[in-house]
């Protein structure tokens, strides 16, 4: 081959060599994006879809652990004497420590139904909410809101009072993954009924307050006078930004008697 | 990607099988570890407070 030629094929060759070069990195940039939209697609998926299958499938058995635990559960009674003036009642035992309001009350003392504290992961209540479709055949409660326990949908928060008796009763619950029970809790309006049952009865709150604070925000945790219920949940949908607050107070219930005369 | 790997699998046919299988679970237990992880910061913390 002589010089000339030799020129020529190379002058023929660099730019398809060039451009063997540029189709290698566009097909490299191309299965990327492949890859890349497979992966999100099965993010979105699977937070959606299998989250909630796997929430699902607990609840069934969360339901007979909760009907079990209600077999299991103490309910001791505390006696409780209303104060005529500061409105604050004394409380005891049943054991004969109750019965010590102050000295000269003649107001008839009342019984207050106490359960014992459920294990940490323990389905023990089932909460129902007529207005939304998600909630209207109940969602299993289990004790705690770990990472574990909130997997089953909805938490109670440990050290915050159990439905149906004085104080501020916590659930937290998902409102996007993992059977999403608290999707439409936007939708409560102040008066919307929230049932609660636990081995103690049926317990019914009315919603009173809604608030959308910062997930830090802990007075809405803190206890109450009266009985309320306060359940949370991740706010705007498909963001952990903030919290959604439904603060709802006892309307019904085995102790409603009770602590309505503790007041 | 998925046949290059296939081809780097030692061992005769059903060795590689089993291998293939055992890879492939073992990549989606990581994979759903880390879509949960991801939602969890991303989208969903279960509403707790505090």
């Amino acid at each position: 081959m002589t010089d000339a030629e030799t020129q020529q094929a190379s002058a023929i060759a660099a730019p398809a060599l060039r451009d063997r070069g540029a189709l290698r990195v566009l097909h490299g940039l191309g299965w990327t994006f492949i890859y890349l939209g497979v992966l999100t697609l099965g993010f979105v998926v699977h937070q959606l879809v299998i989250t909630t299958w796997f929430a699902q499938q607990a609840q069934s058995e969360l339901a007979l652990e909760r009907v079990a635990q209600w077999e299991q559960t103490e309910i001791s009674d505390v006696v409780v004497v209303p104060s005529a003036e500061s409105g604050n009642g004394e409380s005891g035992n049943d054991s004969g420590q109750g019965e010590t309001g102050s000295a000269g009350r003649s107001a008839t003392p009342l019984i207050l139904k106490v359960e014992s504290q459920p294990e940490l992961g323990t389905a023990f209540a089932l909460i129902r909410i007529p207005k939304l479709e998600r909630l209207r055949d109940g969602w299993n409660v289990v004790e705690g809101v770990r990472v574990v326990d909130l997997r089953n949908g909805a938490g109670h928060m440990p050290g915050t009072a159990l439905p149906g008796q004085p104080g501020n009763a916590v659930i937290s619950g998902h409102r996007t993954t993992w059977g999403q029970p608290f999707h439409e809790l936007n939708e409560l309006d102040p008066g919307d009924r929230i049932e609660v049952d636990t081995a103690l009865g049926t317990s019914i709150y009315e919603v009173r307050e809604i608030h959308v604070v910062a997930p830090t925000e802990l007075w809405v945790t803190e206890p109450r006078e009266g009985a309320w219920l306060t359940l949370t949940t991740c706010h705007p949908k498909f963001s952990a930004r903030q919290r959604y607050v439904v603060m709802a107070e006892l309307v019904f219930g085995p102790n409603y008697d009770v602590i309505e005369a503790m007041k | 990607m998925i046949k290059r790997i296939w081809r780097l699998l030692p061992g005769p046919l059903s060795v590689r099988v089993v291998q293939a299988v055992v890879l492939t679970v073992v990549f989606l237990v990581a994979l759903h570890f880390f879509y949960d992880w991801l939602g969890k910061w991303l989208l969903d913390q279960g509403g707790t407070v505090g």
